[in-house]
């Protein structure tokens, strides 16, 4: 029976680092997030909801909607730019794909701070695309497209991007090509089997990728400290914040706390669609 | 009765520089069941596909009842498909598989759920309506699959391989669940298969595909009894085969004894050619203008009857004969034993080899 332990022995480092890496902060966080602000910062050791009311203040409330639209707003963008590149890649033919979707995500194997400056290069009020924009004969005072809300969902779209390339991509090389036929067949036109077979089937793809930018995106304090140049801030930042600048680690806490929740939610629902287009669940009947 | 309802005229199909189908004309007639019947490679499916209008022609015609569907996009066909691999909808249960051509059709809501009930009535399957094609066997997705066909009520049904991932004896199951089918629908169907077996008991007629082209058309008797070629012969049931010379105008086996043949295709001046016989055709009683002598090296018994394995100096490969439960009784025939065998000149076919 010594075979049986085999698989427990070969995942024990990962589950360690784990252990230490997520469960560890995650459990610090929880409890953290119930005790009080010391006077002079610090943690002062008395149990209280105060925190957690305080994160659904409206003062904080409302960076939390604003964070969450951002982010639900590059997940879409994302997610539309994403599928449509992953469509047209898995309709290649086969030999050509691998090389497409290495291009695709290219990007990601630099650093992600030197792509978010190059957006400032790109983006700012003498930068290539105002530049661009004149040259094409366009008069008048252009703004500059930096340090904007526009500028965090473009830098945000762009870094989380071939995520959702890569997790559209997967259902969408796996679909039998038979079954868009068996459609096409049966009487649908192109779009309608796009709609009612090819889309269904893919949607897991998509939940997939969706999630994967919001939860990067609302968390996420780099782009918009780097583009958003400090005109807003998301809940990131405000979290970077309560921990480094406010010492208000508790409260930190607490915002930590809600955001992990609000992505646990996220996952759980797309789990639940995963399972759905998979066919493996639904009404059953005899 | 003979009049043409789907026209295949002199259509090829390439693939860079494989030709799958080449030249290729057949008239099938309404209300018929045809097989398509050929070694893999022979270019079935992709006749089959050029029918459904998933391949475009690279040369020749395709009508229907007089006006050309060549043109026709597959949704556009009065043709339906019954895919090897069934192609059901994995998010969508059974009744939504079955209504999705009948919605395409844009029938009213009413109709659409009567018929969907009748066929699942006709396919056994009412009690798995909500079940979605992962949680159905083998069996009943195939069926599942040919609903979704029928129900749309097409003018051909093409079915690609249908029983290709049944068992043995589902498959005997389903061969006469689909010749009842089609008789019950009217519809005409074309189904292309592997298995001899299986098209000359299911088809009204048959037609054997090789690289691309037909060799032969006819009805299962006509293919069984009047093969017009080697291929054919060999491809359909059990064949033997005896190598032969043509001295003058007679045919001579390789012990220099003569074959007589009332059958026999075009052969060059001399040239080596092969007799071919049915093992039920050589009787070890009675009289025929041929015969041969050997001794038997293996008795098959299958129940019904028994084959005879004879070594014989005419051919390299034991010649099989075929013998009934009733004339072997009495005087089974064991192995080491000589043996004489006869055989009409009606019913040896000589082909060029
Ligand atoms: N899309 C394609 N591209 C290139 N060659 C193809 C394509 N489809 C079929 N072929 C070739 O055409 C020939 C006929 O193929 P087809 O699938 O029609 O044979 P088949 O008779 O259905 O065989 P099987 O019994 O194995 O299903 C084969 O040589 C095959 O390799
Ligand atoms: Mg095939």
């Amino acid at each position: 029976m010594s075979t049986d332990r085999r698989p427990m022995i070969l995942m024990t480092p990962a589950m360690l680092w784990l252990f230490g890496l997520m469960v560890v902060p995650c459990v610090l966080i929880l409890v953290l997030a119930f005790f009080r602000r010391g006077v002079y910062g610090g943690i002062e050791y008395t149990v209280t909801l105060e925190n957690l009311a305080l994160v659904f203040d409206p003062l904080y409330f409302k960076i939390f909607l604003k964070s969450a639209g951002i982010a639900g707003l590059s997940a879409a963008i994302a997610c539309v730019l994403g599928y449509a590149a992953a469509y047209a890649i898995a309709a290649m033919p086969r030999r050509h794909q691998s090389m497409l979707l290495f291009f695709a995500v290219l990007p990601f194997w630099s650093n992600y701070l030197v792509r978010t400056y190059a957006w400032i290069v790109l983006l700012n009020r003498e930068g290539l695309i105002v530049n661009l924009a004149r040259w094409l004969g366009f008069e008048g005072e252009l703004p500059s497209m930096l340090y904007s809300e526009q500028a965090v969902i473009i830098g945000l779209v762009y870094n989380y991007l071939p995520f959702v390339i890569l997790s559209c991509y997967a259902p969408l090389s796996r679909l039998n090509p038979d079954i868009s036929e068996a459609s096409r067949d049966l009487g649908a036109s192109g779009w309608t089997t796009f709609r009612r077979v090819t889309l269904p089937m893919t949607v897991p793809g998509i939940a997939t990728g969706f999630v994967f930018v919001f939860v990067l995106s609302i968390g996420n304090f780099v782009t918009p400290a780097l583009l958003g140049g400090g005109q807003f801030q998301m809940i990131g930042n405000l979290v970077y914040a309560q921990f480094l600048t406010a010492n208000d680690w508790p409260f930190g806490a607490a915002l930590s706390m809600v955001l992990i929740a609000v992505m646990l939610g996220l996952l759980m629902l797309q789990a639940v669609v995963a399972e759905r287009a998979s066919g493996r669940k639904g009404a059953q009947n005899g | 009765m003979t009049q043409s309802f789907l026209s295949i005229k002199d259509v090829s199909k390439t693939f860079g520089t494989v030709q799958a189908v080449d030249g290729l004309s057949l008239d099938i007639r309404k209300n018929e069941f045809f097989a398509l019947l050929g070694a893999s490679g022979s270019g079935k499916t992709t006749l089959l596909r050029m029918l459904a209008g998933f391949e475009d022609l690279s040369a020749g015609d395709i009508t229907l009842e007089g006006t050309s569907i060549a043109g026709l996009a597959p949704n556009q066909r009065p043709l339906n498909l019954m895919f090897q691999s069934y192609a059901l909808f994995p998010h969508m249960t059974v009744a939504q598989n079955i209504a999705y051509g009948l919605e395409m059709d844009r029938l009213p809501k009413a109709e659409i759920a009567a018929r969907v009930n009748e066929i699942l009535e006709v396919i056994q399957l009412g009690h798995l309506a909500k079940r979605k094609p992962e949680q159905l066997s083998g069996g009943q997705r195939q069926r599942v699959a040919l609903a979704r066909a029928l129900v749309k009520r097409p003018k051909v049904l093409l079915l690609d391989e249908p029983l290709g991932a049944l068992d043995k004896k589902l498959r005997s199951e389903m061969q006469l669940e689909l010749k009842r089918l089609q008789h019950e629908f009217g519809i005409t169907f074309i189904i292309v298969t592997h298995d001899q077996e299986e098209a000359l008991v299911m088809a009204d007629r048959i037609a054997i595909m090789k690289d691309g082209k037909l060799l032969q058309v006819g009805t299962p008797h006509d293919i069984y009894e009047a093969p017009q070629s080697k291929f054919a012969a060999d491809f359909i049931g059990v064949m033997n085969f005896l190598p032969v010379e043509k001295k003058g105008t007679n045919f001579v086996g390789a012990d220099g004894s003569v074959i007589r043949s009332e059958s026999v295709t075009e052969i060059a001046k001399n040239g080596a050619a092969i007799a071919a016989i049915r093992p039920e055709r050589l009787h070890v009683t009675g009289t025929g203008e041929n015969q041969l002598s050997g001794e038997i090296a293996a008795v098959a018994y299958h129940g019904l009857d028994l084959l005879l394995h004879i070594k014989t100096p005419l051919s390299d490969t034991p010649v099989i004969s075929r013998m009934t439960a009733d004339e072997a009784d009495g005087h089974a025939p064991e192995v080491g034993q000589s043996i004489t065998v006869q055989w009409s000149a009606k019913d040896t076919h000589i082909f060029p080899n």
